[in-house]
């Protein structure tokens, strides 16, 4: 009886001890973290100049946070509480790191966006870290109705998101193709994937070269049809063609399709790779069944192995939506939005009003953003329903 | 009240005691530009100036132009350095209202070679009647064009617009493109906006169009875009001026495909590069349009600002003070083929496009600091766009200038 007591008071004074401990620890983690400063660390390690201290004391304040942390879990894992509902808390205790810089990250701004998207604002906070906007309400919507670039971007994002669907098909054949046995096929399939390896940058940077009306490929192939090569005045050889090689990125009409076309070379690989690994799951029994019943060619494809794709199919999907979304890199580094704006999309012409080169408008960018934001969460809405239905049908 | 004086007297004393014994104090500087013989220039001016200032620890920054563009706003606001490069002008505009550069009016009058030899300049460095900055170096812009083509043609350099126009019809009648131009990033296409609307209806007319007092359906700018569309239909761009940047645009210049290039001199350099000599080459100043107007000229400058956040402002001054002498912008400018903008600086005489340029800038009648300069950014990115649309199809001109007027009623709000 008396030694049953003891270990229980022992166990108890030692849980209270680790969560003061832990507690004491929090606390001092805290006030530290308010009170370093570059500044501090200069005086404390003798930096010569101010600039030296800021990597270390990026580095105190690191550990000061996971320090503050860790001690945080302590203190939450030894209080009573938490171990009569330890199923119900510990999940949260996992997420709530991740809920933070989720938070922080991703929540806050798209409500600060919106918030500004009611302003004009330079995106400028002045010496004293004042905001200098000011409340216009929704008189940047209002511009956005009137604005011409604008109707241009929504259009072009959605010329985006119907060509971009063409890698879906186009990857299904060609994994269909590449679906068989023969000596060397993963060379072949290997070469088929690189486009999706090499960076969205590099594949813009390809095309560019490619589409250059001057000196690239294309205009390579359109002089052994309508060119000539002749002396000009200073008697250096020169070209002269009629008609003259079509300059794609250079021309409002064809612009955006040049870049669609860059952008479906990666995409197109990545949807293959995924109609690959969903065709080495088909079941041979079902296309065994199916043979013996006499199907065979479009009737195989259409009744017995899409079906059976239709993860792959889905996946596939999803990515090339959000690929066509991501079309930033591809503009950024081919066209700009130009010539004169006209291969803009949404996500790209904001960056453009709000960021780039100075622009400065981030009101107007903001209104922007959250006009694509309210696209995207149309599309979004639907793939978390599909999700959870697909969750409910599992269980 | 006794007790704040107490104390200030005492801080005083230890600031006092901290200067005597810390001996070294800081000057962190960021530059904008990693061209070879640009950042070569900067290097040595640093140098010399840690030379003369033993006691003062200089940390030189450097990074790439464009992407300065975007970083400084938080170089302003966060992280300041004590002395950071930025664009005179309207460019200036947004960080002197909110406050971010320091006033450094204090530096122009009590500085003897500052408050004399920079008065061309000083109107440029000037926002609410205070002094923001301190230039290093500024170019002239104009006509570069193939010396031995027209020579060959039997030309001379146009003085007046019919004269340029003739020359053109001369030109394509050889099979040479008269004009050559990359208008990717579209800034190129304002050099000629510029220079057609000063020759057309003055510096007022530039300053006032770029204030914001003149919209763009007036009939003044409408008579400076049907001289451009003469210039585009007798003078023709090369075709593909859309795709090309404008190292790309000297590829048929140096070919001889192309005979002139409305540009600025930084761009010597790059033609030597690409193979041309010095007598292939020379340059001329933008013809006369309307007979009788005083003649101004684009003069783009670069400078120098203390951001307000800096905190070493003494050591900042001191170096604002070092690159406004004779000796550091003659050195600097001869080294990057630029012009100082210190009237008492020398200029390097072996260079004829330096020469020339000095003669073009000091003659002026007005220094335009360029389009995407004089206007806010948000405005010029849309002008700039306005450009290229219309010389790519004339006919749109209309729906140009209508969107123009749209954004600038927004714009200059």
């Amino acid at each position: 009886m008396t030694s049953n007591t003891t270990v229980l008071t022992d166990r108890f004074a030692t849980a209270t001890g680790r969560a003061i401990a832990a507690g004491v620890v929090l606390v001092l983690c805290v006030a530290a973290l308010m009170f370093v400063s570059t500044d501090l660390v200069q005086e404390l390690f003798g930096y010569s100049q101010n600039i030296k201290a800021r990597e270390p004391t990026f580095f105190i304040r690191i550990s000061l946070l996971i320090g503050a942390i860790a001690a945080a879990f302590f203190l939450i894992t030894s209080l009573s509480y938490y171990k009569r509902n330890k199923v119900a808390i510990a999940p949260w205790m996992f997420l709530s790191i991740g809920l933070v810089f989720f938070m922080i990250y991703v929540i806050v701004p798209i409500f600060q966006s919106i918030s500004y998207s009611f302003t004009r604002w330079n995106g400028l906070y002045d010496i004293n870290g004042i905001w200098t906007g000011e409340w216009v309400g929704l008189h940047n919507y209002k511009l956005l109705l009137n604005d011409p670039n604008f109707y241009t971007s929504l259009w072009n994002n959605l010329l985006w998101l119907l060509l971009f669907m063409l890698a879906v098909p186009i990857g299904l054949f060609i994994a269909l193709f590449l679906n068989q046995t023969v000596r060397g096929i993963r060379i072949y399939k290997s070469l088929f994937f690189f486009p999706f390896v090499i960076s969205q940058v590099v594949v813009g940077l390809i095309f560019t070269w490619a589409y250059n009306p001057e000196f690239g490929l294309l205009s390579e192939i359109w002089s052994w049809f309508f060119c000539e090569t002749k002396t000009n005045i200073m008697g250096n050889l020169t070209r002269v063609c009629s008609p003259e090689p079509p300059s794609i990125l250079g021309d409002e009409t064809m612009a955006t399709y040049g870049i669609i076309a860059a952008g479906l070379w990666p995409q197109i690989a990545y949807c293959m790779i995924l109609y690959l690994t969903g065709l080495n799951n088909i079941s041979s029994d079902q296309i065994e069944a199916g043979r013996l019943d006499g199907a065979k060619g479009w009737k195989m494809l259409r009744h017995v192995v899409l079906p059976q794709l239709k993860p792959a199919t889905f996946i596939a999907i999803v990515v090339t939506v959000i690929g066509a979304l991501r079309s930033f890199d591809m503009i950024a580094t081919m066209t700009q939005g130009g010539p004169y704006g006209s291969s803009n999309v949404l996500a790209y012409y904001m960056y453009d009003q709000a960021v780039g080169e100075g622009v400065g408008r981030y009101g107007y960018g903001s209104a922007i953003a959250t006009v694509l934001f309210l696209i995207m969460l149309v599309y979004i809405s639907y793939f978390l329903w599909r999700m959870y239905q697909d969750e409910m049908e599992a269980r | 009240m006794k007790f704040k004086l107490n104390f200030s007297i005492a801080s005083i004393a230890a600031a006092a005691l901290m200067s005597t014994s810390a001996m070294a104090s800081d000057l962190i500087i960021t530059f904008d530009d990693l061209n070879p013989d640009k950042k070569a220039a900067y290097d040595a001016a640093v140098e010399a100036f840690k030379k003369a200032n033993p006691d003062i620890n200089v940390t030189a920054n450097n990074g790439d132009r464009e992407a300065h563009k975007g970083s400084i706003r938080n170089a302003l606001q966060n992280d300041s350095p004590d002395v950071i490069t930025w664009y005179p002008g309207n460019r200036m505009g947004p960080f002197v209202d909110a406050g971010l550069f320091m006033d450094i009016s204090d530096l122009w009058a009590s500085d003897e070679n500052l408050a004399s030899n920079f008065n061309a300049i000083k109107p440029t460095m000037t926002r609410d009647g205070k002094q923001w900055g301190v230039p290093y170096s500024y170019y002239q812009w104009g006509v570069y064009y193939r010396k031995d083509i027209y020579d060959k043609l039997s030309l001379s350099e146009p003085k007046t617009w019919d004269e340029l126009l003739s020359n053109c019809d001369v030109m394509k009648e050889a099979g040479v493109t008269p004009f050559t131009i990359g208008t990717k990033f579209l800034w190129t296409a304002a050099g000629v906006f510029d220079y057609l609307n000063l020759r057309t209806n003055g510096y007022d007319v530039h300053n006032d169009l770029t204030a914001g007092k003149i919209k763009y359906t007036d009939d003044r700018i409408r008579a400076t875009f049907a001289n451009w569309e003469v210039m585009l239909d007798r003078c023709s761009f090369v075709s593909t001026h859309a795709t090309m940047s404008w190292q790309d645009a000297i590829a048929p210049f140096a070919n001889g495909d192309a005979a002139m290039y409305v540009m600025g001199n930084f761009s010597v350099g790059q033609y030597k590069d690409a193979g041309l000599t010095d007598e292939q080459i020379d340059f001329f100043q933008f013809p006369e349009i309307t007979a009788g107007l005083p003649r101004a000229e684009e003069a783009p400058a670069d400078a120098f600002f203390i951001p307000a956040k800096a905190k070493n402002v003494e050591n900042a001054k001191k170096f604002l003070s070092f690159i406004a002498t004779a000796e550091v912008q003659s050195e600097w400018n001869k080294a990057i083929g630029q012009l100082p903008p210190n009237a008492e600086a020398e200029i390097n005489t072996d260079d004829k496009f330096i020469v020339e340029g000095m003669e073009t800038l000091s003659t002026a009648a007005g220094l335009a600091q360029f389009y995407d300069r004089d206007a806010p950014a948000a405005m010029a990115k849309e002008g700039m766009q306005g450009f290229q649309r219309f010389m790519l199809d004339p006919s749109t001109l209309d729906e140009v200038l209508e969107n123009l007027d749209k954004v600038q009623a927004e714009v200059y709000k």
